[in-house]
């Protein structure tokens, strides 16, 4: 079991208890800057060790989990201070986490986890000691996930899990599995739903990496044959686990959007630099579609600004930041494309091709941002949602109860 | 950062709300657009003097309460809600903020205090018969006679509410680069003719200047870079305004979505409606941050020229980013209200003329691009 932090010396708890928020700025930025990992290696397997290395020493030194509870190795930091985090995480381009875990279980876990799952649980996902991967989708419970048809049965004091699971970013490194499975009968939808923690080493579970249009493997397909998981592993109540799904702490997931904003802006800098590279920004047309995401882009950010502030100043994050990821994943997907369109001829090669311009890094980003209006809900769904939730237009009866 | 609403923002737009949801309902704003001035005198002194709208965003030294762009922005989302019809765009968004510009004291002490209360309305004529709101296109004229007087000759086009302004400030072109002049609108050799306008809850006119006698208002010289500045304002304050006409556009749609009832059940229960208003949402929400970010980069003390540029940039993004989600938002309302919607009874065709005429005031989106794209170096 990976060990707690508490000591009140460590760097980060220091940076934490530092009176300013620019003195706590200054003390992580150093302290990034001083313990950067260096370059990433090209080996899958080399990287994963050289990535775990550094979220170790980051948790030992007390620098991890910005939102998380002290008691579980987090640092507890207000939300302006969460926020400052994001900026010199994002700016200091150290190793990001490793599988799905923190930002969804690990919520779901704070909140409803039983004391003897949070020791056990949460200090090891946030050191990177154990990797954790979702498995929530299913060949036929993609958007309509409550109709998930994996099945835990209960015998004695385990579950004997059966069935299958699809779309799994990290699937293929993770070691445990955070599973939503079916625990009441087939028609009672989201409310047989169970919240299970399944060892991804266990016997009779298979993790097969998926093959996705890009030619990359991010996703896994994960098949349980009888797998039997202790009912200790599981989160809340048996057949309550829909109502755990979408936990997050406060607004943690609002502290980060100003990275987004940010990291677009250098991807657009880069494509008005290719397009004069290519002599196009003459072109009015051209210069028409630039300034169109020179717009967008900016708005990203003032969207980004806008959302914080409420936060800050009102305990909530207003109408604006429910349309920000649609905002975003369409911009992507546009500036994508408008950056193949521009390589003309060029824009035909594949990644590995000799010609093929900056090693085919906005072809890729064509191909891979077709996900970006599918994962996490796809836009359709976040359409309804926002429909339904912020202007409260009436539930389709079609649909089946909630 | 100020790019949220203060308490005492909130409150003005409460009180700007509640207030003309009282004042001006559809009836009343339909009544006003086709009356004589196009619109109420009455309430148009209400607005001075109880709310004291009109000097709101004007200095103290000048009658005002010395608020700024980001209060001007919440006065305008709400006129824009209801469409008010009255020439408060053009009297305080327009010319007030072109004398500030012109940095004019003279001027200023002349007439603005006779804005604040009321007094006294006022616009900006910047375009010519061409067209064109490029400075650079301007070619009306204006030449000292023998007695030193400025007199100006040519013809301005789409003057907003230029045939009821008590006072007219004409952009034109002088041996030495632009200049401002304040024209009476009494004036001999000043004739104003109002144009059937697209817009009925907004009077546009046509200006002819013969030989017609003139102030000069702001320093000798070119006045481009403080007339570059002074619409660069109005084009902020005219998004805010588009914000609020969108907003309305999709309250109304939503609220119709509600309630109205085809294969048993109410339409907005469909995905393909919920889907329209969630886009318009989502547009509407940019928007608003956009005019937010602009409104607030000119309460700093921000005379620097990075700043300046900044603005510059902010106003021809919330111009473009604004005028195109209004018109969207405005076409979606008649789509959702199906045949009502297309009635002369039903407001939607109000706001679908708001919408377009203000996207084409001050150039239109398409221009406002060319212009950022220059401004970042593109």
């Amino acid at each position: 079991m990976t060990e707690v932090i508490t000591d009140a010396d460590a760097a980060g708890a220091r940076a934490a208890a530092a009176g300013t928020d620019d003195e706590f700025r200054k003390a992580l930025r150093s302290w990034l800057t001083d313990n950067h990992p260096g370059k990433r290696p090209k080996d899958p397997g080399e990287r994963q060790v050289w990535q775990k290395a550094w979220l170790a020493k980051l948790y030992d030194a007390g620098f991890a989990g910005p939102s998380w509870p002290r008691a579980y190795g987090g640092m507890d930091l207000p939300f302006a201070r969460q926020i400052i985090y994001q900026e010199e995480y994002a700016s200091a381009r150290v190793p990001g986490p490793l599988g799905t875990g923190l930002g969804i279980v690990g919520p779901t876990l704070i909140t409803y986890g039983t004391d003897e799952q949070k020791r056990r649980f949460l200090p090891s996902m946030l050191r990177g000691d154990t990797v954790w991967a979702q498995g929530f989708s299913e060949p036929e419970a993609g958007s309509d996930l409550p109709a998930l048809r994996a099945t835990a049965r209960r015998d004695g004091d385990e579950y004997v899990v059966n069935g299958q699971k699809v779309w799994n970013t990290s699937a293929d490194i993770a070691d445990i599995l955070f599973t939503l499975v079916r625990t009441g009968s087939r028609e009672s939808r989201a409310r047989g739903i169970t919240y299970l923690l399944i060892d991804a080493h266990a016997p009779g579970v298979t993790i097969r990496p998926l093959r996705d249009l890009t030619g990359g493997a991010d996703f896994s397909e994960i098949f349980f044959e009888d797998v039997r998981v202790p009912v200790g592993n599981r989160i809340g109540e048996e057949n309550d686990g829909w109502r755990l799904v979408r936990t997050s702490l406060g607004h943690e997931r609002a502290a980060g959007t100003m990275n987004q904003a940010a990291l677009y802006r250098r991807v657009l800098n880069e494509l008005i630099a290719l397009a004069r590279s290519r002599g196009a920004t003459a072109d009015p047309l051209v210069r028409d579609r630039l300034a169109d995401f020179e717009i967008r882009v900016r708005i990203m950010r003032y969207q980004g600004m806008r959302t914080i502030e409420s936060i800050l100043a009102k305990g909530e994050p207003g109408p604006g930041a429910s349309t920000s990821r649609l905002f975003i994943t369409a911009f992507e997907q546009d500036l994508h494309e408008f950056a193949v369109d521009l390589l003309g001829s060029y824009g035909t090669l594949g990644r590995t091709d000799v010609h093929s311009v900056e090693r085919g890094r906005w072809v890729w980003g064509f191909l891979r941002t077709r996900a970006s209006t599918i994962g996490t809900g796809t836009s359709e769904i976040q359409r309804n949602t926002i429909a339904e939730q912020v202007l409260g237009l009436p539930y389709d009866p079609a649909m089946p109860p909630r | 950062m100020g790019i949220t609403l203060t308490d005492a923002q909130e409150e003005l737009r409460d009180l700007v709300r509640g207030f003309l949801a009282e004042k001006a309902p559809s009836e009343a704003v339909r009544r006003w657009m086709d009356s004589d001035d196009g619109y109420d005198p009455d309430l148009w002194h209400q607005m001075a003097r109880q709310l004291g709208l009109h000097g709101l965003v004007l200095p103290e030294q000048y009658g005002g309460a010395g608020y700024g762009l980001p209060e001007l922005a919440v006065v305008l989302e709400e006129m824009g809600r209801r469409l008010l019809p009255a020439p408060f765009f053009a009297t305080i968004a327009l010319a007030a903020q072109t004398l500030l510009a012109s940095g004019d004291d003279q001027a200023c002490r002349r007439y603005l205090p006779g804005i604040a209360e009321g007094e006294l309305t006022a616009t900006v004529a910047v375009c010519d018969v061409n067209g064109s709101w490029e400075l650079s296109d301007i070619t009306a004229t204006a030449q000292r006679d023998g007695d030193g007087d400025w007199r100006l000759s040519g013809t301005k086009m789409f003057v907003i509410d230029g045939e009821t302004a008590d006072v007219i400030l004409v952009v034109a072109r002088t041996g030495d680069g632009l200049g401002l002049f304040a024209v009476d609108g009494n004036s001999a050799g000043f004739t104003a003719t109002r144009l059937d306008a697209l817009d009925p809850t907004r009077r546009l006119a046509r200006v002819d200047l013969q030989d017609c006698q003139a102030e000069r208002v702001g320093p000798a010289g070119d006045a481009a870079p403080f007339l570059r500045k002074a619409l660069d304002m109005a084009t902020v304050a005219l998004a805010a305004e588009q914000v609020g006409g969108a907003q309305a556009c999709l309250d109304d749609a939503v609220a119709y979505a509600k309630v109205r009832v085809q294969f048993n059940r109410p339409i907005g229960s469909f995905q393909a409606i919920k889907h329209k208003c969630a886009d318009m949402l989502l547009e509407i929400e940019s928007a608003k941050a956009a005019v937010l970010y602009a409104a607030s980069l000119t309460t700093e003390a921000a005379d620097d020229a990075p700043a300046e540029e900044e603005f510059a940039i902010c106003a021809a993004l919330v111009s473009a980013y604004c005028s195109t989600a209004y018109t969207h938002a405005a076409k979606e309302n008649i789509q959702i209200h199906g045949g009502i919607g297309f009635t002369w009874e039903h407001d939607a065709h109000l706001y679908l003329k708001r919408a377009k005429t203000s996207e084409l005031l001050f150039g239109a989106p398409a221009a406002q691009r060319a212009r950022i794209a220059e401004l970042v170096g593109i």
